[in-house]
Order: structure tokens, then C-alpha cells, then sequence
């Protein structure tokens, strides 16, 4: 026979359905959406890694100033270092040996003129000549006559060799002693020496770029800048989401996002470098997943920013500057990120040594594995989940511990029930499992559902998100094992554990004290001392005692719920913000970076820009102690640090000028990011070279658009060995005009900052807004079991205070007025945890980035986030009311225990 | 009659500490025989309910003990204990103790769930003159219903012993009378021993065995020669 008790469970099921879908309808929503990020993010990650399979992607890349010869190109594959000793010998020698062939030439022909010279004069003087005038003409003609024979005798005379020889000799030593000692700060500069060099096999291959304007309203003013790679590439190829490759020359394929964002589809043209092109296919690079134009960008910027692809032919075409770009494979794959880092440095030798002796300049140089376009999606996408996931474990042990409070009150109000069945020879173990049978027939009915609609709905949901901020290729669904894991069987167990304690805990008792209703733990709360207030006042705090526990789980899911409200009012709170005070980001309307201070010609670029200012600049490393995560993006676990040198009486950063060499200020964000204070020595290191500066903190520059560090020009000459008169850039306050654009390597305006937030809000903004009352709703939810659960245990005594008379809204006030007042103060006080938790978890992620990026809430927010929570309280309030006025009388008067 | 089925043997318990300590048992002896309707007769406070609560494995003697068959039921672990209670008692209290959300016969079918040798619980319904509330719920039940349905429940269960505590004790007379002929009628019918709690004089009436208690002992142990059916009493 079947226990009859399980017929009690469609029953409850029946009667208490409301609740129970409340509950189902939470479990599926956050059990679904998080299965559905988990799908729709491994069947990302699985297209994501199909593609860099099938389309090649690269190793790493490095741009070159000039075109590599072949010779170049190979002594680079064979991964071997250079010898820079001999170069220098030979190059110093070289040099040596035409200046001494020079000085002494000269000085032999010096010395024959002087030979034949004293001798016509000698002559002369013997016939008595005296004019001047005479004797030059005789020793004119004497040199013609005699020059070429006496300087073939000279030149063969024994004397003469020998003292050539010393020359050379006495040269070449001086140049081998200066290489050898240059040699040695080299070999340091470079780590050059390092005893576990090895060569690095590498194939490279050809994957040139041109950064031209792109125009794709065609109304003349640039819109973005597009990075235009070569269709018949044999690397980094493309994913097609739309149409086709270019076919002919006035075709053109773009990245698919950017595409999005800024308005245009298949068939339209867009004006690149001046020229028309029809838009044929929407395109995902398979090393640009995320529109990062420079490795150091805080963010993708899918607006300001493209890729594209042209065919050969238009590529060639195009006007602006060719980037010798070369992407290069490995011949031997590094297995993990340890040896990609070994092989990166490796490799990072010779290529430094190999392009010196080939008189080439390394522009830049990125392992893939630091490759913020290609890897910034993947991580992000990890991260995602990983904290939606803590999020859904929270609010399981929430639901938990309703469900567990639920049926402990249950287990209260039917004691006698339970006694009886005890004494009648129900065994705990029976009943355990009885009162177990609903939180997790409910929570596998929130799994399964949850489970079917993350594979459908939500995976479409998740994946329809990625696809609005990241360049992905197309993606198939993808079987998750960890999102099962993650969110069905944690879940279950959750909830198992947690109810199993409670239930098991109460049903421990013995059966005689379920008969006599002595279930309280301690009686103390009975005995509490209450001052003489008025009844309803000393009525309410009794309520308020009785159901402590109840009260402790709803200001537990306050909490919860105010960090998420924090969340998701703060995150475009934080993004507007940036972008309102993007004045603030950048050090002038216009930043300059040139890519050399002086032109092809050797003159010194200049401007005839008035308000125009020289800066100095260059990028150091600031180790990330404070963070025990070093595998961060960006600079691979260091913080990449700008440093200023800025010009005596600067209009454009304030610092003084009369700052001492070594001491330094800093920008406030790098105040606000590791906590610097004045007096703090910080050391800064090279990124490729064996190279660090200790540098004291002297001021404070109001600046946050990045991690920055400022010292006069002087100071900054002499500390990087710079030449005096050197320089990185201007800044200005109108647009330059005047210098040739082949020379500027960047523009950073105001525009700039503002769009990198319109980035993100547009990437989250939608998203954000449904969080945001997802959360109320969530909120009002939670709020309404909870408010439920204290009614419920009070309906004995609700239908009893009605017997005596009291009107509803009495008891109305009796038994909301406590839970309304406890949801108020604690709405403000978790706010205030929620906020400051919100702030040390930004902290916590921003340490993992590169650059700052501080949260900031408005007053608004912070008043909404209370306010939306407060609202989603009233509603609930309102149900309460009604269900107090719904209790019949009888409830205390039928089934009596 | 059989022999010596249930021994009481100079049961002593106690409730509280120091100053507040009271003696409500301090030694009882007695015997049930098996089949035999027993009633335990004592003014309120007099220990009684505590002493069928021993008797019926759900509390525990100071000293002294109880033996049903001979088996020492100071000799059980708890788990022994379930399987005591749930294979020789049926309990029914002065509290109907329903399960408000089974019908009449789900909880009738509650009890017989737990015997390996249950009644046919229809019968039973018929029996308790059930039969046209068997759907109805607690809350749509008179209390003398209820407390039939409570009946029910333990005697489905075709119980070794009956145990029940001032089951009529929040009825009126009238029905009070006719749960007592449902009692005495199971004893009857399925010869279970019972043993009934009072506090109501004229219930001995119906008794084989009347206990009488005062102070924690045993005041009168009678066997009663003439019993008279419970629908012939009077109070
Ligand atoms: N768990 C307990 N704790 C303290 N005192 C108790 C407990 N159970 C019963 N008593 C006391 O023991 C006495 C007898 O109780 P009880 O057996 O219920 O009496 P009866 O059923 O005869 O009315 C009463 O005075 C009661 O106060
Ligand atoms: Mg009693």
C-alpha cells in the first residue's frame, strides 16, 4: 500500500498554488536564464574555438616600421638571436675602416703635395725665383707632372704600409672595445644572455593593414576608423554571418556589429579613404571577436572602430599608410599559457635582435594569447556566468530556506497532527521524507522547465546578448554538462541539504511534545520583558519576536535584492557618468601621438597650432601585487602605465614645474585603483626589457581616463635617455591641421571617451533596464512568500483577535505594520551594504582589467533602488490585506488542538 | 480472559526540578489482560495521561517498567519503539488530531497504512456509521464526526491495544455515549484490548478493569462482574 500521506501533496499543490507558482516561476527564470548562459555560452565558446581552427588564427603578430626583406623573414622564422655583438663590430668596423682609408689618404696626399712641393720651392730658391706667383705656377706643373708616380712610389713603400696597418689596427681595437663595452648594457637591456634561450620555429605570414578613414553616411566627415586586411589573407581569416567576400573592386565586406551599430547593411555604401564601396557581406574576423583597435584599449569600441575586408586589388589602392603587419604560427604549439608566454620571449629576443641587424624597427609586437580582441569575448563571457551563477546559488538557498520556513511553520501548526502519527508508529524517517517530497517535487519541476526553456528561449536570449557587443560567428547549440551541474544538480542539492536540516531538525523532537505543542527550542521569547506600551504596540512587538527567523530570511533577501538593484542601477549610472565627465578623461580637446617627432626629412614636425603643446610619453608596466589574479587581460597580470614628460608651465596638465627628477604625480585613478598615497615609492618596469624606475609620489593630477604618471619633459629626457628635444605628441586645444597624417599615429578627442560608454550602453543597456525590474519583480516575489509565510503562522491567531472583535484594518496594521517597518529600515540598510559591497566588488573586477573605471551611483538611483524595492513592498501589502480580510473566523474555532 | 497480557510495574515518574518537582507517578503496579476493556479512572492532574503515554512507548518511566507479552519496553531503542507502536496501538485523544487536508477516508486509510493487518477500511466507514461523509473534510465535520473518524483511524489499524485519552471529553453527552458504543463495540468485535482514560465515574460502568489513580498510586484495582453496555449509562 502506497503511503497515504502522499496524497496530500497535490492537495497542498491545489490549494496553495499561487505560492508554489511564485516559487516555480522564480526557480525557472533564474535556473533558465542561467542554463541558458551557460548554453549559449559553451555553444559560443565551441564556435568561437571552431573558428580559430578553420580560419587560422594567428599566434601572435608583429608590425614592422618598413617591409621586411626575405632574408629578414627567415632569420626570424629560424627563431634564432642575432648576433648584435658582430653586427656592431662590423657595422663600427666598416665605419672605422672608411674614415681611417679617409685620414689616411689625405694625409698621404697631403704629404706627397707637401714632398713635391718643398722640393719645387727648394729649386726655386736655388735659381734665385722669388715671386710667388712663379713658383706656384712651377709647382702646379711639377704636381702634374710628378703627383700620380710619387703617390704610387709613396703608397708601396714599406714605411708607408706599416703605418697604415697600425692605423687600422689601433681603429678596430677602439671599435671592438666600445661595442664590447655598449654590449654589455645590450645584453642586459634585452635579457639577451639568458641562459634558457632557445629558438623559437615559427611560419610568418604576410597580414598587412591599412587604418583608413570610414565615412558611411557618405556626408565627407569620417565616422570611424576601419582596419581594411586583404581578402586572399592565408591567415586570421573571416566568418561570413551575411552575404559574401568582395568579388570586385568596389566591393566590400565589414564586421557584422559594427555594422549594427551604426546603421548599414548589405547594399549600402560606405566611403573608405574617399573611395565608394557597396556593402557585400557582414563579416567576423576571427582576431577581432571584439573591435579593440589598440591592445591597451580599456573597451571595444564597435562604433568608432572596424574591420574589413577588400580584394587584393582595392587594398592595393588604397592611399593610406600600409602597416607591415606579419602574423605568425608556431611550428611547435605551445601546450599551455606558461609555455606561450616561454615561446613569446623567445621569440621576442630574436625578433629584436634580427630586425637591429636588419636595420628594421619593431612598431609592435602581440602574442595571441595577450590579444585583447580575441580573447576579451571568451574571458568576458566566463565571467559572466561565473557571477550569474553565485547569483543563482543565492537565490536557491533564499527559496531554500523559504520552503524551509514554510514547512517548519507547517510542521508547528500541524504538531498535533504529527504527534499523533508518531504515536500511532510513523516512523521520523517517513514524515522527513513526507515534508521533504514538496520543496523538491517543486524545485524539480523548476529545474526541468528551467533546464527545457535555457536550451530554447533563454539560450536565444544569452546568445542574442553576446551578439550584441561581440563580432561572434555563428553558433549551434552546444550540450552543457556544467550547466546541468551548475544548474539543476547544485540546485537539487541545495535545497535537498538545507530543507533535510531543518525538517530533520524539527521532526527530532519527541512525539509527546508534538502532541503538547512544545516545539520552541527555548521559551525565552514568552518570557521577554515588553515596557507598558499601549496593547497594539506591545501586540506588534510580540508578532515581531515570533517570527524572528522569518524576518531573518526576508532582511537576507533585502539584501540580496538591494545588491542587485545597486547593480543594476549603477552600472549605466557608472557609464554616464564616465561619459559626462569624459572632459575630465582626456588632458585636452585634441591629443596628438605622432609617430616620430621629426619627418622623413629629419625637421622637427611642428604646427602652427597656437594653443598647441609638446608632451613626451611612453607605456611602463606597475605590477598588480595587490591582486592575487595574475592572469588577467590586457598587459598579461600588469598594469600598463602611461608616462608623461609635460612641458614647464603646461596649459594642459597642472603639476609643478619645479618637481624634482624622481618625483612624480599621479593621475587619480591610479589614486583610486591601488591606493596611492603622496610619499609612496612606486616601481615602474619596461614591458620588453629587463628594465625598472623607482619613482616617488609627489601629487595628485585630476585625471581618470587611465593610469598615468607626470614629470616634467626635463626629468623625463633624462630619466628614458630621451634626446632633449624629442617628443611623443601635442596637445591642443583646436584641431592641427597642418601636420601630414602619415605622422600621427592617433587622435584621442572628448568624442573618443564618449564612445567607448555609448559602447557599453548600447551593449548593455537593454539588458540592464530588464535586470533592473527583473529585480523588483523578484523583490515583490520573495517579499510576498515571506509576508505570506508570517501570515499563515499567524492565521490561527488572526481568525482569534477577529472573534474578539478586532476590525480588519486593525488587524491589518497588527500584523503588516511590523513586516512594513522592518522592510523599510532594512531596504535602507541594505542599500547602504549593497552599495558599498557593489563598490569592493568593482574594485575587485577592476583590478582584473586594465585602467579604472570607478561605480558611481546618482542620488536618484540611490533613492529608486530603495524606492523600487519599497514599491514592490506596497503591492505585496496590499495582497496581505486582503488575505487577512479573507481569514474566516473559524479557523480558530474548527479543528481546535 | 487471558492471562497477564500488559504489567505495570511499580512505575515512579516525575516532572521538574528543586522546588518545582512533582511526584505524578510513584509507583504503580497493575495488570491488563488481553481482550480485557480496561479504564483509567482518576481526577484531573492524577497521571493519568502521562501513565498511558508510557504505556504507550511515547514517554519514558523514571523507574519501574512495562512489559507487554514480556517484552520490557525499557529494552527498545526508539527506532523498536516505532515499530511497537506501529504494530500493537492504535491512539485516539480528547484532540481529533486530523489531517485537515485528506478526506475522511484518506485519513481512516493514514492508520491502516501502518498495520500488515488492517481492516477493510470501507468497513470500518460502515462500522462508524462513516459512509456518507467519507469524502467530506475535517473542517466540514462535527466534532463527535471527527472524533468517530479519529476512532477509525486507530482502529483500522486492528490494533493488539486501543489507547485512548478522554476521547469523549469534548463531546456532550449524546454523542460522547455513542463513541463509547463504537469503543466498546471494537473490543467486541475484534477483541482489542483497550485502555480508556476518564475522568467520568460513570464510565466504569462499562469496564472489565477499573484503575482507579490518586496521587501517583493505585487507589483501586476492581474487576467489574457486571458490566453494562456503554448506550445503557448515565450521567
Ligand atoms: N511534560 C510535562 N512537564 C511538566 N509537568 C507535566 C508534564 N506532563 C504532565 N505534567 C504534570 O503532571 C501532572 C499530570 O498530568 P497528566 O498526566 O496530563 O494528568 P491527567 O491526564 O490525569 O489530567 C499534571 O500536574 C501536569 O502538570
Ligand atoms: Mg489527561
Amino acid at each position: 500500500m502506497r503511503n497515504p500521506l502522499v496524497k496530500r501533496i497535490p492537495k497542498e499543490l491545489a490549494s496553495d498554488w499561487h505560492k508554489y507558482l511564485v516559487i516555480v516561476i522564480f526557480m525557472v527564470l533564474m535556473i533558465g536564464v542561467i542554463s541558458g548562459m551557460y548554453v549559449g555560452h559553451d555553444s559560443m565558446i565551441a564556435a568561437i574555438n571552431r573558428g580559430r581552427e578553420e580560419l587560422k588564427i594567428e599566434d601572435g603578430s608583429f608590425e614592422l616600421s618598413e617591409r621586411a626583406s626575405e632574408e629578414l623573414l627567415e632569420a626570424i622564422s629560424s627563431g634564432e638571436k642575432a648576433d648584435v655583438r658582430q653586427y656592431f663590430i662590423d657595422k663600427g668596423i666598416s665605419e672605422a675602416d672608411k674614415e681611417v682609408a679617409k685620414a689616411v689618404e689625405d694625409e698621404l696626399q697631403k704629404q706627397v703635395r707637401t714632398t713635391i712641393e718643398d722640393a719645387v720651392r727648394e729649386q726655386c730658391a736655388a735659381y734665385g725665383i722669388t715671386d710667388e706667383q712663379m713658383i706656384q705656377e712651377q709647382i702646379d706643373s711639377a704636381m702634374e707632372a710628378q703627383y700620380d708616380n710619387a703617390l704610387k712610389e709613396a703608397r708601396n713603400s714599406e714605411e708607408f704600409k706599416e703605418a697604415v696597418e697600425d692605423a687600422y689596427e689601433e681603429a678596430h681595437n677602439a671599435v671592438i672595445e666600445e661595442v664590447d663595452e655598449k654590449w654589455n648594457d645590450i645584453e642586459d637591456q634585452y635579457g639577451l644572455n639568458d641562459g634558457d634561450f632557445h629558438p623559437v620555429q615559427i611560419t610568418i605570414y604576410e597580414d598587412f593593414y591599412h587604418n583608413a578613414s570610414e565615412d558611411n553616411d557618405n556626408d565627407g566627415i569620417e565616422d570611424a576608423t576601419v582596419r581594411i586586411f586583404r581578402k586572399d589573407s592565408e591567415i586570421n581569416g573571416a566568418s561570413f554571418i551575411d552575404g559574401r567576400a568582395p568579388e570586385s573592386e568596389s566591393e566590400i565586406a565589414i564586421d557584422r556589429m559594427h555594422a549594427d551599430n551604426v546603421g548599414v547593411k548589405i547594399g549600402d555604401t560606405i566611403t573608405v579613404d574617399g573611395r565608394k564601396f557597396e556593402i557585400v557581406g557582414l563579416l567576423s574576423y576571427v582576431h577581432y571577436l571584439t573591435l579593440h583597435e589598440n591592445n591597451t584599449d580599456l573597451m571595444f569600441d564597435a562604433f568608432g572602430f572596424d574591420v574589413a575586408m577588400l580584394t587584393g586589388e582595392a587594398f592595393d589602392d588604397l592611399p593610406s599608410r600600409l602597416h607591415y603587419n606579419y602574423s605568425y604560427m608556431y611550428d611547435v604549439k605551445p601546450a599551455d599559457k606558461i609555455e606561450k608566454a616561454d615561446c613569446a620571449d623567445n621569440l621576442l629576443k630574436s625578433l629584436i635582435t634580427q630586425t637591429l641587424v636588419y636595420d628594421n624597427e619593431i612598431d609592435d609586437f602581440l602574442p595571441e594569447y595577450l590579444r585583447q580582441a580575441s580573447n576579451f569575448a571568451p574571458t568576458d563571457l566566463e565571467s559572466d556566468s561565473a557571477g550569474t551563477s553565485i547569483m543563482c546559488y543565492i537565490l536557491i538557498a533564499v527559496i531554500a530556506f523559504i520552503f524551509a520556513i514554510t514547512i517548519s511553520n507547517t510542521i508547528e501548526k500541524e504538531a498535533s497532527v504529527i504527534g499523533t502519527l508518531r504515536a500511532s508508529g510513523y516512523s521520523r524517517e517517513e514524515l522527513t521524507v513526507h515534508y521533504m517530497s514538496m520543496p523538491l517535487i517543486v524545485t524539480i519541476a523548476g529545474a526541468v522547465i528551467g533546464n527545457i526553456l535555457g536550451y530554447t528561449a533563454f539560450r536565444k536570449m544569452a546568445i542574442y546578448l553576446y551578439y550584441n557587443s561581440y563580432s561572434m560567428p555563428e553558433c549551434g547549440i552546444e550540450w552543457s554538462p556544467v550547466a546541468l551541474v551548475k544548474t539543476t544538480i547544485i540546485p537539487l542539492l541545495l535545497m535537498f541539504f538545507i530543507n533535510l536540516f531543518i525538517i530533520a531538525r524539527k521532526l527530532q523532537l519527541s512525539p509527546l511534545k508534538f502532541l503538547r505543542h512544545d516545539l520552541a527550542k527555548n521559551r525565552r521569547s514568552k518570557a521577554r520583558r515588553i515596557p507598558a506600551w499601549s496593547f497594539l504596540r506591545r501586540f506588534r512587538i510580540r508578532i515581531l519576536f515570533q517570527n524572528m527567523p522569518n524576518y531573518a530570511v526576508l532582511i537576507f533577501g533585502v539584501i540580496f535584492i538591494e545588491l542587485m538593484l545597486c547593480f543594476a542601477f549603477g552600472l549605466p549610472d557608472s557609464l554616464n557618468h564616465y561619459g559626462d565627465r569624459a572632459a575630465d578623461m582626456v588632458f585636452a580637446d585634441y591629443q596628438y601621438m605622432l609617430m616620430r617627432y621629426k619627418d622623413e626629412d629629419g625637421n622637427i614636425i611642428e604646427t602652427s597650432e597656437p594653443t598647441a603643446e609638446r608632451f613626451s610619453s611612453t607605456s611602463l608596466l606597475y605590477p598588480k601585487t595587490r591582486s592575487s589574479v595574475i592572469d588577467g587581460m590586457g598587459s598579461g597580470g600588469d598594469e600598463s602605465v602611461t608616462v608623461y614628460g609635460i612641458a614647464d608651465d603646461s596649459t594642459y596638465v597642472d603639476i609643478p614645474g619645479d618637481l624634482a627628477s624622481g618625483n612624480v604625480y599621479v593621475s587619480s585613478a591610479f589614486v583610486s585603483k591601488f591606493g596611492l598615497k603622496n610619499g609612496d615609492v612606486i616601481t615602474l618596469h619596461e614591458e620588453y626589457e629587463n628594465k625598472s624606475y623607482e619613482f616617488t609620489v609627489a601629487g595628485i593630477t585630476d585625471y581618470d581616463g587611465g593610469i598615468a604618471v607626470f614629470m616634467n619633459n626635463g626629468s623625463f629626457a633624462e630619466v628614458f635617455d630621451k634626446k632633449a628635444d624629442g617628443f611623443s605628441g601635442y596637445f591642443s586645444r583646436n584641431e592641427i591641421t597642418d601636420i601630414d597624417a602619415q605622422d600621427i599615429a592617433v587622435v584621442i578627442t572628448t568624442k573618443d571617451i564618449t564612445k567607448i560608454t555609448n559602447q557599453l550602453m548600447h551593449s548593455m543597456g537593454g539588458f540592464m533596464d530588464i535586470f533592473k525590474y527583473t529585480m523588483v519583480v523578484l523583490a515583490a516575489a520573495l517579499i510576498y512568500l515571506l509576508a505570506k509565510i508570517i501570515i499563515e503562522r499567524n492565521e490561527h491567531s488572526i481568525s482569534m483577535v477577529k472573534i474578539l472583535g478586532f476590525k480588519n484594518s486593525e488587524i491589518g496594521s497588527l500584523y503588516i505594520t511590523p513586516t512594513a517597518v522592518i522592510v523599510t529600515v532594512f531596504s535602507v540598510i541594505s542599500f547602504v551594504v549593497g552599495y558599498f559591497l557593489m563598490i569592493w566588488i568593482f574594485q575587485a573586477v577592476m583590478m582584473q582589467m586594465d585602467g579604472y573605471f570607478a561605480f558611481y551611483m546618482t542620488p536618484v538611483s540611490m533613492v529608486l533602488s530603495v524606492v523600487y524595492l519599497l514599491i514592490g513592498y506596497a503591492f505585496v501589502s496590499v495582497i496581505d490585506f486582503i488575505r487577512i480580510k479573507k481569514i474566516p473566523m473559524d479557523v480558530a474555532l474548527k479543528n481546535v488542538e | 480472559m487471558e492471562t497477564d497480557f500488559l504489567k505495570i510495574s511499580d512505575l515512579k515518574k516525575s516532572f521538574g526540578t528543586g522546588e518545582a518537582r512533582q511526584e505524578v507517578l510513584r509507583g504503580m503496579d497493575f495488570t491488563v489482560r488481553k481482550g480485557e476493556f480496561c479504564v483509567l479512572l482518576g481526577p484531573s492532574g492524577s497521571g493519568k495521561s502521562t501513565l498511558l503515554n508510557i504505556i504507550g512507548g511515547i514517554d519514558t518511566p523514571d523507574s519501574g517498567y512495562i512489559s507487554i507479552n514480556g517484552d520490557k519496553l525499557e529494552d527498545m531503542d526508539e527506532k523498536q519503539l516505532t515499530i511497537y507502536r506501529r504494530k500493537h496501538l492504535g491512539y485516539v485523544f480528547q484532540m481529533y488530531n486530523l489531517i485537515p487536508n485528506l478526506n475522511v477516508k484518506e485519513n481512516i486509510e493514514v492508520g491502516a497504512y501502518l498495520s500488515d493487518k488492517p481492516l477493510d477500511v470501507e468497513e470500518v466507514l460502515t462500522t462508524l456509521g462513516l459512509q456518507d461523509h467519507k469524502y467530506k473534510y475535517p473542517n466540514q465535520l462535527s466534532g463527535g464526526q471527527q472524533q468517530r473518524v479519529s476512532i477509525g483511524r486507530a482502529v483500522v489499524k486492528n490494533p493488539d491495544i486501543l489507547m485512548c485519552d478522554e476521547p469523549t471529553g469534548a463531546l456532550d453527552y449524546k454523542t460522547s455515549k455513542e463513541i463509547l458504543a463504537l469503543i466498546e463495540d471494537c473490543n467486541a468485535r475484534y477483541g482489542t484490548t483497550v485502555i480508556m482514560v476518564t475522568h467520568n465515574e460513570a464510565i466504569k460502568n462499562m469496564a472489565d478493569h477499573v484503575v482507579k489513580l490518586r496521587d501517583g498510586v493505585v487507589r483501586h484495582n476492581d474487576i467489574n462482574h457486571n458490566k453494562i453496555p456503554a448506550s445503557e449509562l448515565d450521567w
